[in-house]
């Protein structure tokens, strides 16, 4: 309950409900209710947190499940013109186990890029053909081409992304910031997921531990905000009550709780009341929240006409930029589809078609509400995917690949103009300032001023942390 | 340890004599396990500690001799009685911070207290102790106390000598309509009914909670309630996790939990038969079933996983689990690296993961071995069964007569809406020879030979015209190969062409092909969509992944332009299946018709000629139409419907076997057991055979070496930590925390016993016990202090929060399932009948297909029907990657891997789900309804009724009225407002009762809604 005027707000609430009773409770309660504990689970960050000034106030992260391909994307790669159809050598290779969907493989052909690339924005950043409203904002990205990882399969490489760790039970990324930071809202969750509606039939299934909070109290998961249906999970009232009749209930529930705690003691049901409060302002600012029809018609011009649609990625984006107005902390959209194991040429397209619009607009529109300054967008999947064709080359697709691949950031500290780390000649291998997931999670608790070494919880018997035993902070991408 | 063990003997008896006075000056002095081994473990162990990788300047102080040995340096860590010599003391206590330890990178520095506290131990001669959970607990004498009077049995000695050091008085007794409903939660997960209150509040026999708790006890609800946190351990659930999450049936293995509960199996019994039944002399399938415990892991088919890392996986969660639960020690730890903190080396981990390794497994798809055994709850469930269905079947006559909502159905059906006329067949032909049968439903049944290729051809005749599409509907049917839609093998059919001819009926020389502009179906397998049944390539057409899918598929054929001779027309149509895959017919065709606009046309419609009599005035209905929609309204819609649909399931269950259940087994020699470097599957090093850790005492000498000989060591006598770490966690799910609070690590980091006497004495009554878990239950509530009030006032809850001395009784929310049984047990809804499969409650529409939509892998919820929707929650369908939201958001697991304790959260999604969550809406109206048709005769005596149905006790006058000013508002609300009043009374599938006054039964729905929302409801208090 950090906010004076939201405090005030239900304080005067309460006292017309519990002034209203005709039963004498009213005063009493009222006094309980002051000098009750403060609510354990909205809204406190840690003590010692953060550990010092953060750049950034909030994360917006688009992860592009399935993991798109840098080759054609972002890595460009002028050398693989020549090396076009070759087989890759076996020194770069180098031992890399891969997955069960080309172990079995006699050749492995290279394959370069079939999309153009172009330099954009001052900073000449090189980005594929299929990227042009990405290029607009070029200069405020810094695109990471020297991202690498240990999974070589979904499953474990987007568990690890969220969590630090490739096996379930680990706390999300998002989960560890609203545990640490707490919440700069009371209308609203702090840790907010949405989901694209997947169009992609080969699509890889996305699950509720990406978002879960392991081993952290249950109320640090994220909150799915979810385009059919109510938009959080049993939100509104099945009954279509009206607001007032569900005050009435509201407020009949807690007399007779305050009543109760008088007797009792047990902090708890303070806490209770608090969160029945809670979620009454939601049944009003969620649907604020998703009420889009209060947007000018510039938004959907740059966001995309599709930024109507509920479900769409577009949409999402523009959500996400509606929740960091009203102080969530940790966004995150999914998109599914990028997992192209055939056809890399046909279904590139379709997927950027779906994703460049928004994920550039969200970029523009924070930046013209200066919004973009402390507020941190992350883009990218849980690998890359090979540079070796899977499959016959002429519709050739690309298997897993852990060893390189390319995410960028913008915004709350982050250098924009910027592309850092390099791969070598074949995309194969990092060259250059790599990036290990560990590291790009050091780096994002950094931005939201956390050292990644001191934001520890204790579980059976042991510390543990986002990044386990190892990251380091990316400086280089700093602003 | 024999000396210790003497020492704590000797300590014990001189409890007994020690005055308050004596033992508080005995607290002043410094102990090892008490003060420094935490401070040790936590500050220094990471660097001088067990991990002998890791160990910085060769010192190690988790051992004496090692720390006080001459180290390489020339200096001793620590010298016995001088601090001065003790280099531990010069660098914990220096200024310069390249010397001072802790590092300051290695986080916080040594507090004053805390270097006071080591000085004051190494001056003392700093001795160890061995960790107080590796020392095999003894039977402590009762400790002396001064409010004699006040225990009931052993526990109160200990938790009263603790009270009185602290100065504290034990609150008084819970009033008697407290004490049942938190003993009712505890032992069943139900609330008490009334008359199980009123019958003890009546009782005033010296022995009346005696017997009240031997009544719970023998319940078979007892079992459940248990099994229910157990299955949080198992890392029990209905799915195989991972990426595709698919399903599994392993519930056979859960009845065998609920049952062994409810037969009171010792707990070594329990143990060594979840643990290593296969492996039992002549074992039983019963104690083969029980083994499934540990193939409760997550099991992967993702497609490119490399089987050996995961087999590795499935062998670490086994291990991990089973250390746990048994031991509470964190033995993963040791997976990468000997355990920073406790003596488990890396080389014993996998020594211990040997006993898991010999299991005949893949790592992709490793769903063998299983065994098809027979549910211990079969014969109660069988006879159970037969029960409802005898009298579901005496209602159903007087059901079927029951035509009183036929009109108000009727009225809801739209003449426009999607409507359909399923064709009877004049005739059916294969051109491969296949027999064709038409069916009662008028579906077509092919069957006899299978040719590779095969065109069928089905005629039949209408009057309709502006005819604007035919739908083919593929049934499925038990004779067909695997019980699904075609007739390859594997189920699946491909439909490459469809042609329609339409010929007049009146003048056969008027005759044309009917094209089709559009074909849509309601399921398509990739690459094979519906579409291409109409191109003429054979090489496409439709099919419905029958490999994966034994379901109905449906499809749709819109005509360019309406067709139909006026004077009737006769229908042609083939159906062509000409694909390369040979064998793949349709196996059930059922062909309909329909005149609705293109734009209404749905899958699903009604027959239209219940359409054309339903919505005409009943006055005016031919008795032929009359005879029409009363059949469809009572088969359909009617009372009688939702009997009949019961019924055929409870017939399916009877006819049931049971499914195969995944079982542990042992082909030994099939590999070995190699250290792995970093825990990592591809990087094997030293070859280990089986031993457990040489911290803990040694297997029996006549132990076998397997699986069973660890089982049996964990259940030995004088193994430390078994029968401590399980009456701790049931002492945990009683009052919140365990003894030991951290239940989940009894090592070196876990936090020391608040009560270790009470611990040791319980444990040891346990093991002497015959490991007997009712008698353990039995002893922690007839105990004063658990029958302590828990209502004690602000000031005093502040001073204890967590309630570790135990001056009061326990208060805390109900478990997730509790909560949901709570409310349908006091709706009246509850269906309690013990085992079986898992069930599908009500959920929001889209939950798993949003997160999974890939076909063949995925579908949508199939939410349940009947009674299915009112069983108790620990049958509630659980998928690992999308767990029901009602459980989870209430704080229950994914169930991903094994979990020792839940959260206990208040959050708003909380408050939302017991506010708006359909079942808790439709479970207040049925509570509505029971207080109505109670013989009362006022709102206050209703009120009273409703209000002890959710909290077991009267309210007082304040609280009446509060709840009086209430239902006068609720009056008001409904009073004049039908829509209002449907709306509300409309949510859920439990039929209304429409005898009751409508606007009164909506009000003291509302009304109940409060009820079952407040704190009060929702707590064992």
């Amino acid at each position: 309950m950090n906010n004076p005027i939201e405090h005030s707000y239900m304080l005067t609430n309460r006292r017309q409900f519990f002034g209203r009773a005709s039963t004498g409770i009213g005063v009493a309660a009222l006094a309980s209710m002051l000098h009750a504990d403060e609510p354990k689970g909205n809204s406190k960050a840690l003590p010692g947190l953060p550990h010092f000034a953060p750049k950034a106030k909030r994360v917006i992260y688009l992860l592009q499940s399935g993991a798109p391909s840098q080759v054609d994307l972002f890595d460009y790669k002028p050398s693989l013109e020549k090396l076009h159809l070759q087989e890759l050598p076996a020194e770069i290779r180098s031992g890399q186990r891969l997955t069960g969907m080309t172990a079995g493989q006699a050749k492995f052909p290279l394959v370069k890029s079939p999309f153009k690339f172009q330099q954009h924005g001052e900073s000449g950043m090189w980005l594929s053909e299929l990227l042009p409203h990405l290029g607009g904002v070029a200069d405020d990205l810094c695109l990471i081409n020297s991202m690498h990882t240990e999974a070589i399969n979904h499953d474990p490489a987007i568990t690890f992304f969220q969590s630090g760790h490739q096996q379930p039970g680990r706390p999300s990324l998002g989960s560890w910031l609203s545990y640490g930071l707490g919440s700069e809202t009371d209308n609203l969750p702090s840790f907010v997921v949405m989901l694209t509606r997947n169009s992609f039939n080969q699509a890889q299934p996305i699950y509720d531990r990406l978002w879960g909070s392991g081993f952290l109290p249950s109320q640090f998961q994220g909150v799915k905000l979810r385009s059919q249906g109510d938009p959080v999970l049993y939100l509104n009232d099945p009954a279509k009550l009206d607001a007032r009749t569900r005050r009435n209930l509201l407020d009949s529930i807690s007399k007779l709780n305050a009543k109760r705690e008088q007797e009792v003691g047990d902090p708890e049901i303070n806490t209770r009341i608090a969160q029945y409060e809670m979620a009454y302002r939601m049944q009003m600012s969620v649907p604020e929240l998703a009420n889009i029809k209060d947007e000018p018609e510039s938004t959907f011009n740059l966001y995309g006409e599709s930024a109507k649609d509920p479900g769409s990625h577009a949409y999402n984006c523009l959500m996400a930029r509606r929740m960091a107005e009203r102080g969530v902390r940790f966004i995150q959209v999914f998109h599914r589809g990028w997992d192209h194991h055939s056809n890399c040429e046909g279904n590139l397209p379709t997927l950027t078609k779906q994703t460049d619009q928004g994920s550039a607009a969200l970029i523009a529109d924070l930046k013209q509400r200066d919004m973009l300054k402390d507020t941190l967008v992350i883009w990218g999947g849980e690998f890359g995917r090979t540079v070796f064709a899977q499959g016959n080359p002429a519709r050739f697709g690309r298997d897993h690949h852990p060893r390189c691949f390319s995410i960028w950031m913008a915004g709350g500290g982050i250098q924009g103009g910027l592309t850092y780390g390099k791969t070598d000649n074949y995309c194969y291998n990092v060259a250059e300032n790599d990036v290990h997931v560990h590291d790009f999670h050091a780096t994002i608790l950094h931005l939201m001023g956390i050292d990644h070494e001191r934001l520890t919880h204790r579980f059976q018997g042991r510390d543990y942390r986002l990044t386990d035993v190892h990251g380091n902070v990316v400086d280089g991408i700093l602003a | 340890m024999q000396r210790i063990i003497l020492l704590i003997k000797i300590l014990a008896v001189a409890g007994i004599i020690c005055t308050t006075g004596l033992s508080k000056a005995q607290e002043s002095s410094v102990t090892f396990n008490k003060d420094i081994r935490s401070l040790l473990s936590n500050k220094c162990f990471t660097c001088h500690g067990p991990d002998t990788n890791k160990r910085e300047a060769g010192l190690r102080l988790d051992v004496r001799d090692a720390a006080v040995a001459r180290l390489d340096s020339g200096q001793h860590a620590i010298t016995p009685g001088n601090i001065a010599t003790s280099e531990l003391w010069v660098r914990i206590t220096s200024d310069d911070e390249f010397t001072r330890m802790p590092p300051a990178e290695h986080g916080d520095a040594l507090t004053e207290s805390e270097k006071e506290l080591l000085k004051q131990w190494i001056l003392s001669g700093a001795e160890y102790q061995t960790h107080w959970s590796f020392v095999t607990p003894t039977r402590p004498s009762l400790p002396a106390v001064q409010r004699s009077n006040w225990p009931e049995n052993a526990i109160d000695y200990f938790v009263l000598a603790g009270l009185e050091k602290n100065e504290l008085t034990p609150t008084s007794r819970a009033k008697k309509e407290t004490l049942v409903r938190r003993l009712a939660f505890d032992l069943t997960g139900l609330p008490p009914t009334l008359d199980e209150i009123d019958d003890f509040l009546a009782d005033e026999a010296p022995d009346a909670y005696q017997r009240l708790v031997e009544s719970y006890l023998a319940d078979p609800s007892y079992g459940e309630n248990l099994a229910s946190s157990w299955l949080d351990l198992a890392r029990y659930a209905d799915t195989n996790g991972y990426q595709y999450d698919t399903e599994r049936q392993h519930w056979v293995w859960r009845d065998w939990v609920i049952n062994a509960y409810n037969q009171n199996k010792p707990f070594d019994e329990f143990t060594i038969e979840q643990i290593a039944g296969d492996l039992l002399p002549n074992a039983t399938p019963q104690q083969v079933l029980a083994t499934g415990f540990n193939r409760n892991h997550g099991i992967t088919i993702e497609g490119g996983v490399i089987g050996e890392e995961y087999r590795t996986e499935y062998v670490m969660d086994r291990l991990i689990t089973t250390s746990s639960v048994w031991m509470g020690l964190t033995v993963g730890c040791a997976r990468c690296h000997d355990h920073k903190y406790d003596p488990i080396s890396q080389k014993e981990f996998y020594q211990l993961y040997a006993f898991f390794n010999l299991v005949p497994e893949r790592g992709q798809s490793g769903f063998q071995p299983q065994m098809q055994v027979t549910s211990p709850l079969a014969e109660t469930r069988l006879a159970s069964l037969a029960g409802r269905i005898n009298d579901l079947e005496a209602a159903l006559p007087a059901a079927r007569k029951d035509l009183s909502g036929l009109e108000k159905w009727a009225q809801t059906i739209k003449k426009n809406g999607s409507t359909w006329r399923i064709q009877t067949p004049v005739s059916a032909k294969s051109s491969g020879g296949t027999t064709i049968t038409p069916q009662d439903d008028h579906s077509l049944l092919v069957s006899g030979v299978n040719p590779q290729k095969d065109i069928y051809t089905i005629e039949s005749e209408t009057r309709q015209t502006a005819i604007t599409a035919i739908r083919l509907e593929c049934l499925t049917h038990p004779s067909l190969p695997g019980g699904g839609p075609g007739r390859h093998t594997n189920s699946n059919f491909v439909l490459t062409g469809i042609e329609l001819k339409a010929t007049s009926t009146a003048d056969p020389s008027q005759s044309h092909v009917v094209k089709f502009s559009e074909a849509r179906a309601d399921y398509n397998q990739a690459n094979w969509h519906v579409s291409a049944a109409l191109d003429p390539n054979k090489a496409t057409g439709w099919a419905v992944d029958g490999p994966t899918r034994k379901e109905p598929a449906t499809a749709i054929f819109i005509t360019e332009k309406p067709f139909g001779f006026e004077g009737g027309t006769k229908l042609s149509l083939t159906l062509r299946h000409e694909a390369s895959f040979g064998t793949h017919g349709i196996g059930r065709p059922r062909i309909s018709i329909t005149t609705s606009p293109t734009r209404a046309i749905a899958f699903k419609g009604l027959d239209a000629a219940i359409v054309d009599a339903a919505t005409i005035p009943a006055t005016q209905r031919t008795a032929e139409q009359a005879k029409l929609l009363a059949d469809y309204y009572t088969s359909n819609y009617g009372p009688a419907k939702s009997i009949e649909t019961e019924i055929v399931r409870l017939r399916q269950l009877q006819s049931q076997g049971f499914p195969p259940t995944m079982i542990m087994k042992d082909q030994p020699g099939i590999r070995k057991t190699h250290i792995l470097n970093r825990g990592q599957y591809n990087e094997p090093t030293t070859e280990v055979s089986t031993g457990t850790p040489g911290a803990l005492p040694p297997m029996p000498g006549e132990s076998e070496n397997s699986r069973l000989g660890f089982a049996r060591w964990l259940t030995s006598s004088g193994h430390p930590l078994t029968a401590r770490v399980t009456v701790n966690r049931y002492w945990q799910t009683f009052f919140g925390n365990g003894l030991v609070k951290t239940s989940e690590d009894f090592g070196n980091q876990g936090e020391l016993p608040s009560h270790p006497e009470l611990l040791d004495y319980l444990a040891v009554e346990l093991q002497q016990s015959d490991w007997d878990i009712k008698h353990l239950h039995r002893l922690i509530v007839t105990s004063a202090t658990y029958q302590q009030s828990s209502s004690v006032g602000r000031s005093k809850y502040l001073r204890d929060p967590e309630n570790r001395l135990l001056a009061r009784g326990p208060r805390m929310r109900l478990t997730a399932e509790q909560v949901r049984d709570n409310a349908l047990a006091v709706s009246g809804l509850l269906l309690n009948t013990v085992g079986g499969p898992s069930v599908y409650p009500y959920q929001p529409k889209g939950i798993w297909l949003e997160l999974n939509n890939r076909p063949g892998y995925s579908k949508a919820y199939p939410q349940g029907t009947g009674e299915q929707l009112y069983r108790r929650s620990l049958y509630t369908f659980w998928k690992r990657t999308v767990p029901s939201p009602m459980m989870k958001t209430l704080d229950a697991p994914e169930r991903e891997l094994c979990t020792l304790k839940r959260s206990l959260t208040n959050t708003p999604l909380q408050s939302l789900l017991l506010l708006n969550g359909i079942q808790f809406v439709e479970a207040a109206r049925q509570m509505a309804t029971q207080v109505l048709a109670q013989p009362l005769d006022s709102d206050q005596q209703r009120m009273e009724f409703a209000f002890r149905l959710t909290t077991g006790r009267s309210p007082d006058e304040l609280e009446s009225n509060i709840l009086l000013d209430a239902l006068r508002q609720q009056n008001e609300t409904f009073k004049n407002d039908s829509e209002a009043i449907n709306n509300l009374l409309s949510v859920g599938d439990y039929p209304v009762d429409t005898t009751l006054n409508q606007t009164q039964l909506a009000s003291w729905t509302a009304f109940c809604r409060i009820l079952l929302n407040l704190d009060e409801t929702i707590t064992k208090g």
